[in-house]
């Protein structure tokens, strides 16, 4: 199967695709669509996704798939070789994997996007900054990670549901906490020093799936200082109130 | 498998269950958790999701799982005889349908669940109403219907993906849009009115599921009642 993959790797799940293509051995094309430059709104990508997001795959030409967790649980069952951990054959661990995929969506993707972008990124996109909104956010993403410290990390393994190897949830999941990197550093303690075994688990993902995970993450520390760059330029940014 | 399912049935992922289940013949002890009484907030129920919410399942006594895209596909895969339709064994037609359960969660479930609590359901379990957040959530509604006009649902097939027969998808999908019937009805024609497919796919899947989906619908309808007596005495 020929497979291309289109992605920024700035975008959370266009990385948890990539590096899971990249520690399996897939071979792929990945096709560059960056959302700084309005990209993913051309016709041509539209054609390839309707809903102008990334990432998105195309098999052979012909069938393309959007939702990182369905690329990810399509690409764990349809090559060859792929290792048991990263989506089990067995219906119960594959039912838990669901789970934390499912309950993702609302919790810490809403809780993260809404931190990082009403906290640092908006300015970027021509938007007011808003405290009030970030805070929301915060709140969130702060309940979510105590669930992952209470009762996703628990178990003997040092990996969501207790497992002693990475699924497909543990790397989408820790990519999405990677985008905390791009806020500042006192607000990135604030969020994460209560949560130690979340910390550790981060940690033990990467260092599962290197090199892969770090190479994937190059361009994005990359954007990092180039964010850093543009928004010192162009000063703090306005600020929402009331 | 014996299997238990904790759930309100005026909540729009528990009725997806009840209906797959009987649809599918899956026998379960039903163990009603009613939400405006706060039931999902007991100790006991921590016990069976910690993340306190509906649906959940138990299976013999001793495997637990929520979220209801996990359950649903749980349960097809888990039980005999169920029909290949729901979540097909081919691995492409079978991403196509997760692809319209991950969108879902963002976007048609964002914005209706958050529009029919936040203008509506709220008082059920005496809380304030939001209608700055029912306003947001609106939006992300009526974006979410025009993606399923014009993506989801083909000209070909009566369901998403342009699929002859129902999937989970379907299932869990419209059961979300019918909790639109808690709105005023002018409300809801106005977000239902601009998408004749949206609402003849509606019927399809309703057709397709009876008795069961009205039979599971039925308190919804009971609460419409319940929330026009509560408006009229204000």
């Amino acid at each position: 199967m020929k497979l291309k993959v289109f992605a920024d790797r700035g975008s959370q799940p266009s990385r948890a695709v990539l590096i899971f293509c990249k520690a399996n051995g897939i071979e792929f094309e990945e096709v560059q669509i960056q959302l700084a430059k309005g990209e993913h709104k051309s016709p041509e990508y539209e054609a390839i996704n309707p809903m102008k997001q990334v990432p998105a795959i195309e098999v052979d030409g012909k069938f393309r798939l959007f939702e990182s967790h369905a690329i990810l649980r399509f690409l764990a069952t349809a090559f060859p070789g792929i290792a048991e951990h990263w989506y089990p054959a067995d219906v119960f661990k594959r039912a838990q994997i669901d789970s934390a995929l499912d309950w993702h969506h609302s919790t810490i993707r809403r809780g993260s996007v809404g931190v990082v972008l009403n906290t640092t990124l908006a300015p970027l996109f021509g938007q007011p900054l808003d405290p009030q909104a970030a805070a929301e956010a915060e709140k969130l993403l702060s309940a979510s990670l105590a669930k992952i410290e209470s009762f996703w990390l628990k178990g003997d393994g040092p990996f969501l549901l207790g497992n002693s190897e990475p699924s497909i949830a543990d790397l989408r999941l820790v990519c999405e906490i990677m985008q905390l990197e791009l806020v500042d550093e006192k607000l990135q303690k604030r969020i994460l020093d209560p949560y130690a075994k979340v910390r550790k688990w981060v940690e033990d993902t990467r260092k599962a799936i290197q090199p892969h995970f770090d190479e994937i993450h190059v361009a994005f520390f990359q954007m990092k200082e180039m964010i850093k760059k543009a928004l010192a330029g162009a000063g703090s940014g306005e600020t929402k109130t009331g | 498998m014996k299997l238990k399912l904790f759930v309100d049935r005026l909540s729009q992922p528990c009725r997806a269950i009840l209906i797959f289940c009987k649809m599918n013949e899956i026998e379960f002890e039903e163990v009603r958790i009613e939400l405006s009484k706060g039931e999902q907030l007991s100790p006991e129920f921590k016990e069976i999701n910690p993340m306190q919410k509906v649906p959940a399942m138990k299976v013999d006594e001793r495997f637990r799982l929520f979220e209801s895209h996990a359950i649903l596909r749980f349960l097809a895969g888990a039980f005999p005889g169920v029909a290949d339709h729901w979540y097909p064994a081919d691995l492409f037609k079978r991403a196509e349908i997760d692809s319209v359960l991950d969108w879902h969660h963002a976007n048609l479930r964002h914005g209706s669940a958050g529009l029919v609590f936040h203008s509506k359901l709220a008082r059920l379990s005496g809380r304030p109403l939001d209608l700055r957040a029912a306003a947001d959530c609106e939006k992300v509604l009526s974006a979410s219907l025009a993606k399923i006009e014009s993506v989801w649902l083909k000209e070909e097939g009566q369901f998403l993906l342009g699929n002859s027969k129902p999937s989970i998808a379907d299932l869990s999908l419209v059961c979300e849009t019918m909790q639109l019937e808690a709105l005023d009805e002018k409300v809801r024609k106005r977000l239902l009115d601009p998408h004749g497919k949206v609402r003849k796919w509606m019927d399809d899947t309703r057709n397709a599921t009876q008795p069961y989906f009205d039979e599971i619908h039925g308190v919804l309808f009971q609460v419409k009642d319940k929330l026009k007596e509560m408006e009229s005495d204000e």
